[in-house]
């Protein structure tokens, strides 16, 4: 098929991964988006220990036709603060120049929210239709970014 | 100290991962993506054969974005920073994975709202034009048919008129075309008059091309006709009349090309503000002087001189140019009137025509391979998108 078509909006709005309820999005009001996507990113990786099975592509496959949602796990990770931010002041911006990202207890990342350069589409497979299809599930302009080694810290 | 203060949110990762791909808008794909009605974007590559047969420079295998109107070429950029997806999550896990994060005699201390990382992406997609943008003409002129019916003069070469196909049916045609070349629909559509293409029944339905001499013969015809019937081309004229203009008086059931042919060549050279959607039938037209000149001047020396080694004189060249034209604009025809690079000339006597892909190549070729190197993409979305459930 030589062409595919990128849809401008989502065909699910309300989140097909939302369970009962959509959660609370806890982030500064500037990091949130109408679907609650964010944008994060790090120098390195962040290293989960994967589940039973080690292939991860084959299991994705596997679980793909599926949405049970049961399979699903959640491994923390860390805490992230906005050390700065005030939702009483959500106008000044200057909290923007700080953020924290705990790993485990006793790592931290310094680090920022940007704007970015350009805006960026978040594009994922549409489900649910036969063709290969695409559409675009949002639009984020901030990334909360953090470019240094994580330091070690005591007093969490 | 007094980070304590501030609220923090548990961070989380979810297993497994979900695919998504991170495309970087320009201005005016951001604000056609965010207006109204936004349209429906398409990804477009070029059949296998078409890719095969239209060589680009610049990227191998490749994939377009296309607006309805503009197209993009994507790059996929790679990172060593990796991009995490975030979305807000109730968090359902157990206290005593929560003590990897935080020390649990202190409730107070533990994150009452979650964040989960959903998706890692290790390259964004981004959106450049290259220099001289993108045209459809090099794809339409592998993938049209070539109209050229060996007839030098008029009279030889007759055909049945056949039955005239309804607009339904040709826009389709068209369009399943279109579907394989990799640039947004009104350069597909501005490529497909460039070439004078047309949609005709006549063996089998097909989309065809004009050669260079049969598009000389369109011309010729409707120099002789609109003169016998005193049509002024420089004045609207009704595109029907000009048919009945071309066609014999005497003969009624021969025809001596597809009326889709002249449409398509009166479409090519008709005044900028009377060019209605391919979709629509063109009824009136007129032609201006200086362009039509211009036109009719190219396509006779690609008729007669297509390449270097069948060069002709330069005075037997512009003779025979002025005697294409309607005898009031003989006077327009001049070497200078013709496109920038157009023409080449072996010696100071003799011209030849030079195909627009070869005069493109010329000024292309500097920045090509700086650009090659960057761009590696992939048109097999499967892989790209393994990740996505």
């Amino acid at each position: 098929m030589p062409t595919i078509k990128l849809h401008p909006h989502c065909s699910s709005p309300a989140k097909a991964t939302a369970t009962d309820s959509t959660p609370n999005n806890p982030l500064p009001t500037l990091l949130q988006t109408p679907s609650g996507l964010a944008l994060l990113e790090l120098q390195g990786t962040i290293n989960v220990p994967s589940s039973g099975n080690e292939d991860e592509d084959s299991m994705m496959d596997s679980t793909s036709t599926n949405n049970d949602l049961a399979s699903t796990f959640e491994t923390p990770i860390g805490k992230l603060m906005f050390p700065d931010y005030s939702i009483h002041n959500p106008d000044d911006t200057r909290w923007m120049k700080r953020a924290y990202l705990y790993v485990g207890r006793y790592q931290r990342m310094t680090g920022e929210v940007k704007k970015l350069p350009r805006p960026i589409a978040v594009l994922r497979k549409r489900r649910g239709s036969e063709e290969e299809e695409l559409e675009v599930v949002e639009i984020v302009r901030y990334k909360i970014f953090f470019k240094s080694r994580p330091e070690p810290v005591t007093n969490v | 100290m007094s980070t304590q203060a501030a609220p923090s949110i548990l961070f989380t990762h979810t297993n497994p991962q979900d695919g998504f791909r991170l495309l970087e808008l320009s201005p005016e794909l951001e604000e056609l993506l965010t207006s109204k009605d936004a349209p429906v974007l398409e990804l477009k590559s070029p059949s296998t054969a078409l890719a095969q047969a239209v060589l680009d420079p610049a990227a191998q295998d490749y994939v377009n974005l296309c607006t309805p109107t503009q197209t993009y070429r994507i790059r996929q950029v790679q990172s060593s920073n990796s991009l995490h997806i975030l979305r807000p999550s109730h968090a359902e896990i157990s206290q005593a994975d929560i003590k990897v994060v935080t020390e649990d005699e202190d409730p107070l201390s533990l994150p009452s709202e979650a964040v989960t990382a959903i998706a890692k992406c290790s390259s964004t997609l981004e959106l450049h034009i290259p220099p001289g943008g993108f045209s459809a003409v090099p794809f339409l002129e592998k993938s049209l048919r070539l109209y050229d019916p060996r007839a030098d003069d008029g009279d030889v070469a007759m055909e049945a008129e056949s039955a005239p196909l309804d607009a339904k049916r040709v826009r389709e045609m068209r369009e399943r075309l279109w579907r394989d070349i990799p640039v947004s629909e009104k350069q597909c559509a501005s490529g497909w008059m460039e070439v004078c293409g047309f949609v005709d029944s006549g063996e089998e339905i097909a989309c065809w091309r004009p050669s260079a001499r049969a598009r000389l013969r369109v011309w010729k015809r409707v120099v002789e006709g609109s003169v016998l019937q005193g049509i002024d081309l420089e004045k609207q004229f009704l595109v029907r009349d000009l048919w009945r203009a071309v066609l014999d008086e005497d003969d009624e059931v021969e025809v001596p090309f597809p009326r889709a042919l002249l449409e398509a060549v009166v479409r090519r050279i008709c005044v900028e503000e009377e060019r209605v959607d391919l979709r629509d039938e063109i009824k009136w037209a007129s032609f201006d002087r200086v362009e039509c000149t211009q036109w009719v001047g190219e396509t006779y020396l690609a008729a007669t001189a297509p390449i270097s080694s069948s060069a002709i004189g330069r005075s037997e060249f512009l003779r025979g140019w002025k005697d294409c034209l309607p005898e009031s604009w003989r006077a327009e025809a001049a070497l200078s009137k013709l496109k920038n690079g157009c023409y080449s000339s072996p010696d100071p006597t003799t011209i030849f025509f030079v195909e627009p892909s070869q005069r493109q190549q010329a000024s292309k070729t500097s920045s090509a391979p700086a650009t090659a190197a960057k761009a590696k993409n992939t048109r097999n979305w499967h892989e790209l998108l393994k990740g996505s459930r």
